[in-house]
C-alpha cells in the first residue's frame, strides 16, 4: 500500500516515509529498563562514595575537597552508570581501509569496560554497515588513489595557509569549477572541514535581526552555526510542512519579538537526508513555501549528495527540481566522495561574498591537495567524464541495494524508520540493554554496526543505524540480512505490526515547548 | 552518544515525562508498589495504603523536587544545573498536561488512602503532611524558590 502525496502535482513519484510508533508494551518496558538502571546507578554511586566499591572515575584530589567543586557529579551519572556498561560498542579501533569490509582490532575488558586490553588478534573482514561509504570510494587502490598519490608527490601533503593568503592552489580553482558544474549552479566554494562549512558560513549569511527556521532534527553543525550567528532561531517539527508554514506566517505577520519590525532575512535550514531518521526532506513543498513567503533556503546535502538521484546529483535531482531554486546548496565530500571537506554552491554574488566574509576562508587552512585530487577524480567518475560507466553503475547499485535491504528488513518484521529511498536505515531497538546486546552480537557474527541510544535520540527511540554502500554486493547484503534476522529472533526485535501508518502520522500538535532566549 | 548529536533538543529531560507510555508506566509502578506492600502478611490494608502514599510521595519528592540538574551534559552551558526536574519540565511552562497529571496523581492517591484508612486521625495526619510536601513545591509561585537556601547549589 503506497501513499502517494500528490500535492498539486509537486511530487513526480511516490514519497513513502514511515515512522511506525513505538508499541506501548515496548515503551513501558523501556522505561522499566531505564528505571532499573537509574536505581542501580544510585546504589553504585552510594557504594563508591562510601568507599565500599573502588571508584574508577576521575575524582578531585583530597586537598581540594573543601574548594568549590570543579565538576558536577550528577552530570556524569549517565556516563558512568549507563554508557560505561555498553561502551565496547563504540570507538572500536580498525586497522584497514573501511570499505565494504573492515578489519577490527579485538579488545576485551576485564573490569566491565572501564579499561580495555588488546588481545593481539584482529577480526578480519567484518562487514562494514557503519561507514558513510555510499558510493564505495573508500578504497586504497584504483584510479582515485593513483591520481591522489601523484598529486601528493607533486604538491605535497599540506597547504599550510588559508585560502585568502597563500593557500589558493590551481587545484582548488579546478575543483570549484567542477563542483559548480556537478551541482548545476553558477559557482561553488570548498572548505577543509564539513562541520566547519556549516558552523562558519551560517554566521556569514545571517546575523542579528534575521530569523532562522530550522528543522527539529538538524545536525549539530547547523545548530552551532545558527547559534553563532546571533539570529533568532525557531524550530519546526521534523519534515512537517504545516508547522513550517505556520512559523513563516507568524514571523511575517508579527515581525521581530518586541519591536515588531520586519525580519531582515528569513532562512530555512533543512538537510537532504537526516542521518538519524533516514528521512528525506520534502523539498518540493519547502521550495513552494519559500517562494510564497519570500524566504531563503539553505539545504545541507551532507548525506544525500552522490547518494540520491538517477545520476547522483543529490536530493534536488531526486525530486526533479531546479538547483537554482535553492539559494544555498551545501554539502560535504566526506560521505559519497571518500574524501574530506565541504562545499557551498549558489549564485556567483553569494559565493564571491562568502570568499571574503566567511570565517573558514579567512582563518582556516584550505583543503589538502591529495584530498582535492580524490574529490576531482571521484566526481569525474560519478559524472562519467573519466570514460567509464563506473560512476553510473555505483549510483544504480546503491539504489538497488537500498530498495532490496529495506524491503527485506520490513518483510522480516523489524521497525524501520525513514524514506524508502534513503541509504540510511535505522532499525529500532528501544530498550537500553538491547543497544549493547545488538552491537556485541553483531560483532560476534562479523558485522559492524552503529547503535545509538538516549540521550542522543529520544528516550524511547534507540536504534541501530545501517549505512548502505555501493561496495556491498548482494551476497554481502544477504549474509548481513541473515545475521540480522538471527539476532532479531534472539533479542526479539521484530516488533512491527505491519500497520503502514499514513504519512501524517506524526500529528501536528501545538504542545511542544522550546527554550526561548530573550 | 551525547545530547545534541542527532537532534536540536537542548535538554531531553524536558520531554521525558510527556513521552509515549510514561504515564502508564508510572501508574503501573505505583500499582506494583501497592501490591507488593499488600502482600506483606503483617501489614493491614489501611497501613498498606498509607505506606504506599508516603513512599510514593517520598520518591516523587526526591526525584522531582530534590535532585537538580541533568544526568548528562547538555549543550546549553548548564542552564538547568540548578533546576530540579519539575522546574525543567517543558522548559518552565506552567500548566502543561504532564504537570497537571503529576499534580493530580498524588491527590488521587490521597483520596484512596483516606478512604481505605477510614479517616483515622493518625493516618490522616501522616497522609496530609506527605501530600503537602509533594504538592507545595509544584505551585507555580514556588518555581525556582529555595526556602532558607536549602538545596540552592
Amino acid at each position: 500500500i503506497h501513499h502517494i502525496v500528490q500535492n498539486g502535482g509537486l511530487y513526480k513519484k511516490p514519497f513513502n516515509e514511515a515512522f511506525e510508533e513505538t508499541p506501548m508494551l515496548v515503551a513501558v518496558l523501556t522505561y522499566v529498563g531505564y528505571g532499573v538502571l537509574t536505581l542501580f546507578g544510585y546504589l553504585r554511586d552510594f557504594l563508591r562514595q562510601w568507599k565500599i566499591e573502588k571508584c574508577q572515575n576521575a575524582t578531585e584530589r583530597e586537598e581540594q575537597k573543601d574548594f568549590v567543586p570543579l565538576y558536577q557529579d550528577f552530570e556524569n551519572f549517565y556516563n558512568r552508570n549507563l554508557y560505561m556498561r555498553i561502551r565496547d560498542s563504540w570507538n572500536r579501533p580498525i586497522c584497514s581501509v573501511p570499505g565494504a569490509k573492515v578489519d577490527v582490532i579485538e579488545r576485551v575488558s576485564h573490569d566491565y569496560n572501564w579499561t580495555f586490553t588488546y588481545t593481539g588478534r584482529v577480526i578480519k573482514d567484518v562487514i562494514n554497515m557503519g561507514s558513510y561509504n555510499y558510493l564505495g570510494f573508500a578504497q586504497n587502490n584504483g584510479a582515485c588513489q593513483e591520481a591522489a598519490a601523484e598529486v601528493l608527490s607533486q604538491y605535497g601533503a599540506g597547504v599550510c595557509s588559508t585560502r585568502q593568503e597563500m593557500g589558493n592552489l590551481d587545484k582548488h580553482e579546478e575543483l570549484e569549477k567542477l563542483v559548480a558544474r556537478f551541482l548545476g549552479v553558477e559557482s561553488a566554494m570548498t572548505y577543509g572541514m564539513g562541520f566547519a562549512t556549516n558552523s562558519m558560513n551560517i554566521p556569514a549569511l545571517v546575523g542579528k535581526g534575521c530569523l532562522i527556521l530550522s528543522d527539529e532534527l538538524n545536525h549539530a553543525s547547523l545548530v552551532l552555526g545558527a547559534r553563532l550567528s546571533g539570529a533568532t532561531i525557531r524550530i519546526f517539527k521534523h519534515n512537517n510542512m504545516q508547522s513550517l508554514e505556520k512559523l513563516l506566517k507568524d514571523a511575517i505577520v508579527h515581525g521581530q519579538p518586541r519591536t515588531r519590525r520586519p525580519w531582515k532575512k528569513i532562512l530555512i535550514l533543512v538537510e537532504g537526508i537526516y542521518s538519524m531518521e533516514g528521512s528525506i526532506v520534502r523539498l518540493p513543498e519547502v521550495i513552494a513555501l519559500k517562494k510564497k513567503y519570500k524566504s531563503y533556503l539553505y539545504l545541507d546535502e551532507a548525506h544525500s549528495i552522490g547518494a540520491l538521484g538517477p545520476t547522483g546529483r543529490g536530493v534536488v535531482e531526486y525530486f526533479g527540481l531546479n538547483p537554482e531554486d535553492v539559494d544555498v546548496l551545501m554539502g560535504t565530500f566526506t560521505k559519497s566522495f571518500g574524501a574530506a571537506g565541504g562545499y557551498i554552491g549558489g549564485k556567483k554574488e553569494l559565493i564571491d561574498y562568502l570568499r571574503t566574509h566567511s570565517h573558514s576562508a579567512v582563518y582556516a587552512t584550505s583543503l589538502s591537495p591529495p584530498v582535492v585530487q580524490q574529490i576531482i577524480t571521484s566526481m569525474k567518475c560519478i559524472m562519467g567524464e573519466d570514460g567509464t560507466t563506473l560512476g553510473k553503475a555505483c549510483v544504480q547499485q546503491l539504489a538497488e541495494n537500498t530498495r532490496y535491504f529495506r524491503r527485506r528488513l520490513k518483510e522480516m518484521g523489524f521497525i524501520i524508520y525513514g524514506n524508502e529511498d534513503s541509504p540510511v536505515v535505522p532499525l529500532m531497538l528501544y530498550m537500553p540493554a538491547k543497544i549493547g546486546a545488538f552491537g556485541r552480537e553483531m560483532l560476534k557474527r562479523n558485522i559492524g554496526v552503529v547503535v545509538v541510544g538516549f540521550p542522543a535520540t529520544p528516550i524511547i527511540e534507540s536504534r541501530a543505524r545501517f549505512c548502505l554502500s555501493a561496495a556491498h554486493t548482494k551476497e554481502i547484503l544477504d549474509t548481513a540480512l541473515k545475521e540480522i534476522s538471527e539476532v532479531g529472533d534472539l533479542l526479539q526485535l521484530k516488533y512491527s505490526r505491519h500497520r503502514l501508518v499514513p504519512l501524517l502520522d506524526r500529528p501536528f500538535d501545538e504542545t511542544t515547548y522550546e527554550e526561548t532566549e530573550d | 552518544m551525547n545530547v545534541g548529536v542527532a537532534h536540536s533538543e537542548v535538554n531531553p529531560n524536558t520531554r521525558v515525562m510527556s513521552s509515549r507510555g510514561m504515564w502508564l508506566s508510572y501508574a503501573l509502578g505505583v500499582g506494583l508498589l501497592h501490591v507488593v506492600l499488600l502482600s506483606v502478611p503483617f501489614v493491614s490494608v489501611p497501613v498498606a495504603w498509607t505506606l504506599t502514599n508516603v513512599i510514593h510521595n517520598l520518591g516523587m519528592y526526591v526525584f522531582l523536587h530534590a535532585v537538580k540538574g541533568t544526568p548528562f551534559e547538555t549543550p546549553d552551558q548548564g542552564k538547568a544545573r540548578l533546576l530540579t526536574h519539575w522546574e525543567q519540565l517543558d522548559y518552565g511552562v506552567q500548566f502543561t498536561s504532564s504537570r497537571k497529571f503529576f499534580t493530580i496523581s498524588p491527590i488521587i492517591l490521597y483520596f484512596l488512602a483516606s478512604f481505605y484508612t477510614k479517616y483515622d486521625p493518625t493516618h490522616f495526619i501522616l497522609n496530609t503532611t506527605s501530600l503537602l510536601t509533594v504538592l507545595i513545591p509544584k505551585l507555580p509561585q514556588l518555581h525556582g524558590v529555595r526556602i532558607f537556601g536549602i538545596n540552592k547549589y
